[in-house]
């Protein structure tokens, strides 16, 4: 489960919790699957955050946002030994990850 | 901070207003050097919140018991007793975890799903033991925080500016680090000694003598995910892995490769999983 801005959203995303517009009213129940439509919706009535399933809080920002937050976390580290390997293995895997933009793990 | 005075203060951490009083009596319990069996499982029996906790973090895909333990008793013949001490303080603390530091209850448990899944590809033979080894590898972090809000913060703040992790600013302002305050805390709980061996050691793993094994795989557990980026644990970088951990795991790029796949369901899990 991770909230993130509703500019990231993708369609297959489901909702974890509750949809609330600005005034504090629903407008989405939790559970919901993210279509074009609904996310259009969505950007169009200001909500700037929401809760989905899933994609854990490191690839809200996608692909590239997740592999410059890498380099930088290991920005220290890099000539450390056997660090290289580690880095370069973590790239492959979260590139793995963000790939499929995250809907997969909202089909479960 | 004289180091006499620091330990004094955070091994009477059950007299800390800010611990409910559930978990005080309980560290009282799992902290008796001769506890039974039987005295932890009527505790947990009469405290059916408790009770419901453990069940429902033993039956989580992400804690990865085979089979289903429906009850407290079974519970407590099936894990043995120091797991279960484990697991009681773990799911105790989790709330505090998340109050001492936002995301350090992602990070250790994070760290117990690694630990688990490098424990059993390594053959350990009790790889459930690993998963409350890497549950509370950091508890000396939480009761850093509670005891001292402020100078944490400021060490927190320091480790953000220099780039550097909590683990090597503490010392400017403890003389010790959150590792040493974790084992003392642990020692006057009478917690086994290979887990105070790991959460005293956790970044210097060649030091370990207790366990060393065990020791290196929290301490890899805990590099791999902050590598991968989940929870918080006070900084934003990753500290170099000790050569002597690597050597002792012998893990192939391809182990590697399977144990963030097999760990990446169970992190999504871990972030379900609350109390």
């Amino acid at each position: 489960m991770a909230r993130i801005l509703t500019s990231s959203l993708t369609p297959g995303m489901m909702l974890s919790r509750p949809l609330l517009n600005k005034n504090g009213v629903m407008v989405l129940s939790d559970g919901t699957e993210l279509t074009e439509a609904l996310i259009k919706k969505i950007r169009k009535m200001g909500i700037d955050e929401a809760d989905v399933q899933g994609t854990t809080a490191a690839f809200s920002g996608g692909r590239t946002e997740a592999l410059a937050q890498l380099d930088a976390r290991f920005k220290n580290a890099e000539t450390a030994p056997h660090m290289d390997v580690l880095k370069q293995l973590v790239r492959e895997h979260l590139e793995g990850l963000c790939g499929n933009d995250g809907s997969e793990s909202a089909e479960e | 901070m004289d180091l006499r005075a620091l330990r004094n203060r955070v091994e009477t951490i059950q007299n800390l207003a800010t611990i409910p009083s559930v978990a005080k009596r309980l560290l009282e319990i799992v902290g008796k050097p001769a506890v039974s069996l039987g005295e932890i499982s009527d505790f947990v029996s009469h405290d059916p919140a408790l009770a419901a906790k453990v069940l429902k973090m033993v039956n989580s895909p992400v804690y990865g018991f085979p089979g289903r333990i429906a009850s407290v008793n079974q519970a407590v013949l099936l894990l043995g007793l120091n797991v279960l001490r484990g697991l009681l303080v773990g799911v105790t603390v989790f709330d505090l975890m998340q109050k001492a530091m936002i995301g350090l209850r992602d990070h250790s448990l994070g760290c117990a799903i690694f630990s688990r899944i490098i424990a059993r590809r390594k053959g350990l033979k009790d790889p459930e033991e690993l998963f409350i080894f890497g549950l509370l590898h950091d508890i000396g972090k939480m009761v850093l925080v509670f005891n001292f809000p402020k100078e944490y913060a400021k060490v927190m703040d320091g480790a953000q500016t220099k780039g550097v992790t909590v683990y090597d600013v503490e010392p400017d302002f403890f003389s010790t680090t959150h590792a040493t305050v974790g084992a003392w805390v642990t020692e006057q709980w009478s917690f086994p000694k290979p887990l105070i061996d790991v959460i005293g050691f956790h970044h210097r793993p060649h030091l370990a003598k207790v366990a060393p094994m065990e020791t290196a795989i929290v301490h890899f557990s805990d590099i791999i995910l902050r590598a991968r980026g989940f929870g918080f644990a006070g900084d934003t970088c990753v500290p170099p892995l000790s050569p002597y951990a690597w050597d002792t795991l012998g893990l192939t790029e391809d182990d590697i490769k399977e144990v963030l796949k097999e760990a990446e369901d169970l992190l999504e899990e871990a972030a379900d999983l609350s109390f």
